[in-house]
């Protein structure tokens, strides 16, 4: 760490504020437990609760060390009160601790204990350094892992310990929010005046205490220049206090139509934005357009750059002679996705050098569609990189260039006037889609201008079109003729399932979904290497007349909702849908021979709301020997505030309930 | 002359060059049937160089023909204490035979290999994959693994997999002349090829030209199927613990040389065993309390390091901290069975749900989990030292109706566990419910679950919190849009163990009421959910493992004015694999549906497979069979 010494001189000194304390937080000191505290059978925050966290508190401040720098060190202080069995779970304590090249992150102070009443006393038990295991998990990770001593049911438990981090962009951020609720969760971050972070704050829960104070203190450095000589420096520099603590916070809750918990969870995060005065000024955190020459120039993606003269015998092997760009473009991408395997869906920087990956024919997300990138340049397509948030991986924000908040690397190519994006990680995908995980708002272009893109489930929509056409035939049966084209993403899944399981187990699933009696004939998928267009399938059937005086039929055959998709009453959390949907179904029945129509369901027309961004269509008509039915869905948002979640239960409601509705034909006399 | 053999040579090679060993056209056709992969080549050395050392040394070489054999692409060995992975090599062919490239040292992964349910333990595992996608593909293995401590040998299972075939397979085992093991072969018919050389002497397995199978359902598991052979020592070591293994008996002296003198237990616990038993008259009593203590008390952990993967934790270990895995509780539990006067017996066991039988014929370790046995003198009492909530004595799915070694100081001794019968394994159903105008359905069902069939409903209540059951519940009931009112669960400890379900819940629109009718399902809540698909060249005999009987009542309120339109009729289907039957009655505004369905156990030929659809089958469309009825036609009335 350079210093600005001059700057040190000039220091002023600053009169330190005390921090005001709010009467909320509880007071507890390691190794005190009241016997009182074990008369708790069960807490108003959530009565059917496995495990309380009664208090938990983390503290991250920056000491100056021994090797010119500074130190973060985070403290974790943790006590929770064990119900019942199934809280069992917060005695099994993960910590997972960083290493870099040069340094790593420690582990110190690591004290725990279990508290026990035993008649009518508290008795405590300790862990021993022996029960304290490390599992290398690989080379940037191990977890250090214990499990509390003597745990029963009503045993309180407590741990506390420090993470010495070299990593000063590992400013840990807290949840205030977890598995099991909390009674008090509070995090303490005491940030000198030279260092600069962005904090981000998100979730539902409000704060219970939310105060900065100053206050001075002195760092003190140490360097060894050379075996003899130890400079030492040692100042003082005002010091942001800031404290954030929550009360009584709910535990998370799993809901379905969510991307991510991530993006409603309780948590504060912290950016390094820059290092000020009396540390020589240095701006960490830089625009959009800072970042991403950075990343133009970062070791990995930096290779899409280079003339790379070695990738001249793969690009002519993907194209052969075709002159024509877009034709050249497809044929790359086909290639790059056919050949080469995905290893993880997740990262947008690369894990190992461009022709590894050509040689290893393997990769992450990145190392695939960099290739993809370089060798589209190589053959002269303008190809950028994007990066993006995968939906489960949570928003990203399009004020701050934090890259952490990426995890997903795509192409764009121009081609003429029109752009495309690319994923070749994804082998189900055509050219010119990407898959529905990636659509989840801001991106940005990895260029000099950091291009900012819109990626919208909205502009996403699953369209499905199915038709039926029923007659008699010469023998006395029905016949029906099916053509379904599958919207887009369901192309996908039958796509997979064809290569996995072969065609047949798509009508396999048909036939077992249909009735004993029905026979199946002249079966077809078509389209399946067509990818970047949908699946077509195609099929016939035979359904044999019996003697019965009435024939139910349900016109939809199988084409309906069996089950409303929103299963629960009560809605926290915004419903996201990763696409927008719009299925058609027809019918034309003939009456079957020798009968005549006695009910049929009634006409209906349904819209979700007043804005219209879901309308239900069941409109049905009847001639002489034929009966018709036209049936729509359509849902045209995504995404839903928990306010309109009745409705949209409702909507579906009536969906089910009239999908399940049935055409009555009655024999003639 | 050297000239011409020269030439002659160069004609060879090139020869040879273009029939490369690899190549896809060497697969025999009937080989390539329904294969995923075909093993071309697979050498399996074990080589015994003295007790408590081995060498095992592979040469093995897949074609893959398919996407989903590229597991087989993959080099995936694990290692510890016991076990180092001394070298590997790797190379990839292409359909034609011809090298693509080969795998480097640096591409090796070294990785965490430790089990999710283990806290820790020491297993660590290397990893490689080629990642090639054009089909098919031939990948080729050499490696050598040394074996410090020779408690198992490895079996030769060339087949353990449906959609492999098998070109060409060996076993080759070797060992000094003095040295002596054992194998058995099941679904082999052949006596293995001795050699004897210089001291030591080989056998050798073959398997040529096997075509690949395909798994069907209700079908035994593969290694009933196709060939197995099972090796395992006369002598062994292991750290620093020596044993023979000719017999169960044997067996069981080594298990139990490892657990003995572990029982020592503080005095504070000596104190509370006699606090709880003194004064109670009867055994099973004290068993009962003892285990609730140790339930009560104690945790499941489980720290698998070293000999600790074999070895029990000592019982004062198991006192102080209050965790243990399977055998150190079930080592802590015999202790304070011993304190109070009882003597049991520690078992080591295959566990899982549907677990296969073991290999009865052959004495090995073929065990994954402990128990204790609790000899009484009426009965033996079993208990599942693990569980924090299992009744004292009840097995299960998990342990129960299989094999299991009992130890003790004279040796091992195989011993069946409790059979759960038909009676023990039941669901009785009684609904009453009631349909409004709108076709909302009122529902108040009380189910009574017994036996293996209370497991799910007992962990549901063991393991959740009523905001999670009713989350749960509200996922998982078939119904269109509906609400879980309320919910109730009552648990009834004892040998065979039951669970009470109440639930309230209310069903919008569970019919459909159209212009003058009304569809219904009868069948609220017990819809059978199997429908296998006909399989006109069954293979494999159809085995039935769990007997059940499901009772239900339903008795559902219906809107006046109604009367039958269309009803199913009643059923009744009796075979060899079960009995069902329904009835359904219109009465006074009432819908009465009865349903009984028994589920027997037994093995059947694979010709029976088509009666096993049709019955499951008939049972399917049977439980979704509507009720139609009709309204009274009222005279239209003029506007």
């Amino acid at each position: 760490m350079i210093f600005n010494r001059s700057a040190i001189l000039l220091l002023a000194t600053l009169l330190c504020a005390l921090p005001a304390f709010s009467q909320d937080a509880p007071k507890f000191k390691f190794g005190k437990v009241d016997a009182e505290e074990f008369q708790k059978k069960a807490y108003s925050v959530d009565s059917s609760a496995n495990a309380v966290i009664l208090s938990e508190v983390g503290i991250s401040r920056f000491i100056g060390n021994n090797s010119g720098g500074f130190t973060l060190e985070f403290k974790v202080y943790r006590r929770a009160h064990i119900l019942n069995k199934n809280g069992y779970g917060v005695a099994d304590v993960t910590i997972p601790l960083y290493t870099g090249s040069q340094s790593e992150e420690k582990l110190i102070n690591l004290r725990a204990s279990t508290y026990n009443i035993e008649n009518g006393k508290v008795v405590s038990t300790k862990l021993e350094k022996s029960s304290v295991f490390k599992d290398k998990i690989n080379k940037y990770w191990a977890h250090q892992k214990f499990t509390l001593p003597n745990v029963r049911e009503g045993s309180i438990i407590e741990y506390e310990y420090t993470i010495e981090s070299p990593f000063l962009f590992n400013l840990q951020p807290w949840y205030f929010q977890g598995e099991n609720p909390r009674l008090w969760s509070e995090y303490q971050v005491a940030i000198p005046q030279f260092f600069n972070y962005v904090t981000l704050k998100q979730g539902y829960h409000p704060f219970a205490v939310e105060t900065t104070s100053t206050k001075n203190d002195n760092f003190t450095l140490s360097e060894s220049r050379t075996a003899m000589a130890t400079e030492r420096y040692s100042f003082q520099a005002s010091i942001a206090e800031r404290r954030w603590a929550m009360k009584d916070v709910p535990a998370l809750k799993e809901e379905s139509f969510t991307s991510t918990l991530r993006n409603h969870i309780s948590k504060i995060e912290f950016q390094l934005s820059e290092h000020r005065p009396p540390l020589e000024y240095r701006r960490i955190m830089g625009s959009w357009t800072d970042v991403m020459g950075e990343l133009l120039k970062d070791e990995g993606i930096g290779q899409i750059n280079g003339n790379n003269g070695w990738l001249g015998d793969a690009v002519d092997g993907a194209v052969g002679n075709t002159t024509d760009k877009l034709q050249r473009a497809k044929k790359i991408y086909a290639w790059v996705r056919d050949n080469l395997t995905c290893t993880n869906n997740y990262g947008y920087r690369t894990t190992q050098s461009m022709k590894e990956v050509l040689r290893k024919k393997n990769g992450n997300v990145a190392d695939i569609n960099l290739l993809l990138i370089a060798m589209l340049r190589k053959a002269g397509i303008a190809a950028e990189a994007v990066i993006l948030s995968t939906r489960s991986h949570g928003y990203t924000y399009s004020m701050y260039p934090l890259l952490e908040r990426f995890d997903y690397l795509i192409a764009a190519i121009g081609i003429g006037e029109s752009v495309y994006y690319l994923d070749a990680a994804d082998p189900s995908m055509g050219f010119g889609h990407l898959p529905y995980k990636c659509y989840n708002g801001h991106a940005r272009v990895i260029n000099a201008d950091a291009t900012p893109l819109e990626f919208s489930a909205d502009s996403l929509t699953e369209k499905q079109l199915a038709s039926v056409f029923i007659v008699n035939d010469s023998a006395g049966r029905l016949l029906g003729s099916v053509q379904k084209r599958a919207g887009y993403f369901e192309s996908a899944r039958l796509r997979r399932a064809v290569k996995e399981k072969g065609k047949e187990s798509v009508f396999t699933d048909i036939s077992r979904a249909a009735g004993a009696e029905m026979t199946f004939l002249e079966q077809s998928i078509d389209s399946l290497a067509q990818m970047e267009g949908p699946v077509d399938i195609k099929y016939k059937f035979n359904m044999p007349m019996g003697d019965e005086d009435l024939i139910y039929f349900n016109p939809l055959l199988d084409e309906r909702f069996k089950d409303n998709p929103f299963k629960s009453a009560q809605r926290l959390y915004p419903v996201e849908m990763p696409f927008a949907m719009d299925q058609t179904y027809l019918l034309r029945i003939e009456v079957p021979k020798g009968y005549e129509v006695d009910e049929i369901p009634k006409q209906m027309v349904v819209k979700l709301n007043e804005d219209g961004d879901g309308v239900f269509e069941y409109r049905i008509s009847q001639t002489d020997n034929a009966i018709a039915l036209r049936c729509r869905l359509v849902i045209s948002r995504t995404f839903f505030a928990p306010e309109e979640y009745e409705t949209l239960r409702e909507f579906f409601n009536l969906v089910v309930k009239k999908h399940s509705e049935q055409i009555v034909f009655k024999k003639k006399k | 002359m050297r000239c011409l053999l020269t030439i002659i040579a160069f004609v060879l090679v090139t020869q040879t060059k273009a029939e490369e060993p690899f190549s896809v056209t060497n697969i025999p056709q009937p080989l390539l049937k329904s294969a995923y992969v075909v093993k071309r080549l697979e050498d399996q050395q074990f080589i015994l160089q003295k007790d408590g050392e081995a060498v095992i040394r592979i040469h093995c070489a897949y074609t893959i023909m398919h996407e989903n054999g590229d597991d087989y692409a993959t080099f995936s060995e694990y290692y510890n204490k016991f076990r180092e992975i001394r070298s590997v090599e790797g190379t990839l062919y292409d359909a034609r035979g011809n090298v693509i490239r080969r795998m480097k040292k640096k591409d090796l992964q070294d990785l965490s290999a430790v089990n999710d349910i283990n806290l820790i333990d020491d297993n660590r595992m290397k990893r490689f994959q080629f990642y090639h996608r054009s089909y098919p593909y031939t990948v080729e293995f050499e490696y050598e693994i040394k074996l410090n401590g020779t408690m198992f040998y490895p079996p030769w299972f060339p087949q353990s997999d449906e959609r492999v075939s098998v070109q060409q397979s060996r076993f080759i085992f070797s060992c000094p002349d003095n040295q002596t093991f054992r194998y058995k072969a099941y679904q082999y018919e052949k006596e293995p090829v001795v050699v004897a050389e210089k001291g030591t002497k080989v056998y050798t397995w073959e398997l040529n030209n096997y075509p690949a199978f395909l798994r069907e359902p209700y079908a035994p598991a593969a290694r009933r199927l196709t060939p197995i052979v099972l090796f395992g020592p006369v002598n062994f070591e292991m750290q620093n613990y020596r044993g023979t293994m000719q017999s169960w008996q044997d067996l069981g002296k080594f298990i139990y040389a490892l657990k003995a003198g572990r029982d020592e237990l503080p005095g504070n616990v000596k104190d509370r065993v006699h606090q709880l038993t003194d004064n109670i008259d009867t055994p099973q009593e004290k068993v009962r309390l003892l285990y609730e203590y140790m339930q009560q008390h104690t945790r499941y952990i489980s720290i698998q390091l070293g000999i600790g993967g074999w070895q029990p934790f000592e019982a004062k270990y198991v006192a102080d901290k209050k965790y243990g895995d399977c055998k150190a509780l079930s080592n802590y539990m015999a202790a304070l069975l011993k304190e109070a006067g009882i003597p049991s017996l520690y078992t080591v066991i295959n566990a899982g749900r549907g677990r296969d039988e073991l290999f009865e014929e052959f004495p090995s370790s073929q065990f994954n989990h402990a128990i204790l046995c609790v000899p009484l003198q009426k009965d033996t009492m079993w208990l599942e030292c693990t569980s924090q909530t299992t009744p004292a004595g009840y097995m299960g799915s998990f342990t129960g109706n299989r094999y299991a070694l009992v130890v003790d100081e004279n040796g091992g001794k195989l011993v069946r566990t409790p059979l759960y019968t038909i009676e023990d394994n039941t669901q009785s159903r009684n609904i009453k419910a009631r349909l409004d105008q709108e076709a909302t359905l009122q529902i108040n069902a009380a189910t009574l679950y017994t036996g293996i069939e209370q497991e799910e409903a007992s962990g549901l209540i063991h393991h959740l919190s009523p905001q999670k059951v009713k989350e749960q519940l509200q996922q998982e009931l078939d119904f269109p849009t509906f609400e879980v009112d309320q919910f109730s669960y009552q648990e009834h400890k004892g040998r065979i163990p039951a669970v009470q379900e109440n639930l309230q819940i209310t069903v919008s629109n569970y019919a459909t009421i159209t212009g003058k009718r009304l569809f219904i399902l009868p069948n609220v809540m017990s819809r059978f959910y199997r429908k296998p698909l006909p399989d006109p060249t069954r293979k494999y005999p159809v085995e039935l493992n769990t007997p059940s009987r499901y009772i239900d009542t339903v008795e559902i309120d219906i809107p006046v004015g109604y009367s039958i339109e269309s009803a199913p009729k009643d059923t009744e289907i009796k075979t060899p694999f079960g009995l069902y039957r329904n009835k359904v009655v219109l009465k006074d505004n009432k819908l009465y549906y009865y349903r009984l369905q028994e589920q027997y156990t037994g093995t059947f030929p694979a010709g029976s497979y088509a009666d096993l659809v049709k019955f499951y089958g008939d049972i399917y469309t049977a439980d979704r069979a509507r009720v139609v009825l009709v309204k009274a036609e009222t005279p239209l009335k003029a506007f």
